[in-house]
């Protein structure tokens, strides 16, 4: 599966590194880093991620 | 803090102190931040929006009790366990936990009960084109959005919102002589959670409050008193900010008609007037954050425990992210920060913005030319603003 970040809508609140921290983090400027592919064991975490994101910039896909 | 460019200067505290006005609107163009009485006040979107989400901020309400001379007790022991002031791994276990319960899914499934609701309120006082929008209308709604979601008994509400608001007796400077009354609500409030998470123990189903007690994240669980904690911050955070941003909300488009009426003709745009309502008139006008360590932001070094305020509708209205700042739900607008932002973000704004969304472009469809009716009456325009009475007139629509 991959995660997709739209970086337009993308605001750095940092609420996927609290949902999801083994796949999205905040670096220390404070901007959002993650990683594109995941592994089965991570979708639910994601998941998690993509439904708190207060501006809903975060979409999963298969690859 | 040392700086070299004179920095406006705003007493905060005092009760004339209008964010609205030609004052701070010339400080925001001169400078990105002004001084206050209390700690320094942000001013420009730019700086709000970086310094709302940085790491070297906490939230500035944590030691509120303590600067006010409360050190201990049941209020004391509820505001500094609950996850508003809570910081690093002990906030981001419990947020992890909460989290599901708010989901945009689990909100989705309400909407048909929050029209009905709306409805019903309406149709109470339609007929006599004037009503008094915060009893009538603005009030029964948040505390009624709170107990459907809690699922706790409507016929409640009045007892709930007058909990509530007794609670928020704690934000004020005059804490420490309300505390027994302060107290008392959160002991009573506390019951309420108390039966709920009992009774949901024995009778799970697929509501929220369920959803609290089931929710597991790697085995690690809410314990029954983390779960009250949250019950009450959530009657506590959720019921006022509504009602006030309700009565804000018809505020801005009894100064807005044609929107009123861009609004009564397509309900779709509920979503977007919320967005433009809580970026041009929010009610949490201000965010409050403490400085944990020494930091250099544009050239003003902030020492570890500055207060720094982040002024929310003074950002949102910014020529700078707004060149044509006015209402407009039809423009496309940056984010605004009437929730906040960062790792506090408001928990619960996937509800409000729902429960609102869906209850203006009904107003709006149901009332034409709503206006001041007079004898109306506001809290100060510092921290959580709105009317305390707002009577308005309108013509029914048929």
């Amino acid at each position: 599966m991959k995660v997709h970040v739209d970086r337009k809508l993308c605001d750095n609140h940092g609420q996927c590194a609290i949902a999801a921290p083994d796949v999205f983090r905040m670096n220390d400027d404070g901007v959002l880093e993650y990683d594109e592919n995941i592994t089965d064991d991570q979708v639910d975490e994601v998941e998690e991620a993509i439904d708190v994101c207060p501006v809903q910039a975060i979409l999963l896909a298969s690859d | 803090m040392t700086t070299t460019v004179e920095a406006p200067y705003f007493n905060i505290s005092d009760p004339a102190f209008a964010m609205h006005s030609e004052a701070v609107r010339n400080a925001r163009e001169r400078s990105w931040y002004a001084r206050t009485n209390y700690g320094i006040a942000v001013l420009q979107y730019e700086d709000v929006s970086k310094l709302l989400k940085s790491p070297k901020l906490r939230q500035g309400s944590a030691r509120w009790p303590e600067h006010n001379g409360v050190h201990s007790g049941i209020f004391y022991d509820w505001w500094t366990k609950n996850l508003l002031v809570l910081e690093g791994e002990d906030h981001h276990r419990i947020r992890r936990l909460l989290n599901p319960a708010f989901s945009p899914k689990m909100i989705a499934s309400l909407v048909p009960r929050f029209q009905a609701l709306a409805n019903e309120l309406v149709d109470a006082f339609i007929d006599k084109g004037r009503c008094e929008f915060v009893q009538d209308f603005a009030e029964p709604y948040a505390t009624r959005v709170l107990t459907i979601l809690l699922g706790i008994d409507e016929n409640e509400w009045p007892k709930i919102a007058q909990l509530a608001s007794t609670i928020g007796l704690a934000l004020g400077v005059t804490l420490k002589q309300d505390l027994w009354k302060v107290e008392a609500a959160v002991e009573e409030l506390y019951a309420y959670a108390e039966d709920l998470i009992k009774d949901r123990h024995q009778n799970p189903g697929d509501d929220f409050v369920s959803k609290l007690v089931l929710a597991n994240r790697d085995g690690d669980r809410l314990s029954d008193p983390e779960l009250r904690n949250a019950l009450v911050l959530l009657i506590f955070g959720g019921m006022d900010t509504t009602r006030n941003q309700l009565g804000l909300a018809m505020q801005s488009f009894m100064h807005h008609p044609d929107q009123w009426e861009l609004l009564a003709q397509r309900p779709e745009l509920g979503g977007k007037a919320v967005e433009e309502v809580m970026r041009i008139n929010p009610t949490v006008t201000w965010v409050t954050r403490e400085a944990v360590e020494d930091f250099e932001h544009k050239g003003l070094t902030i020492e570890a425990g500055t207060t720094v305020h982040l002024f929310t509708q003074v950002a949102g209205t910014d020529p700078r992210a707004f060149p044509e700042p006015q209402m407009d739900l039809l423009g496309e607008h940056a984010a605004h920060y009437g929730f906040g932002g960062g790792v506090h973000h408001c928990l619960g704004h996937f509800v409000a913005r729902a429960d609102m969304s869906e209850a203006l472009p009904l107003l709006a469809a149901r009332m034409s030319n709503p206006r001041i009716a007079g004898d109306d009456e506001w809290m100060p325009d510092s921290g959580n603003t709105g009317p305390v009475r707002l009577p308005i007139t309108f013509d029914k629509r048929s």
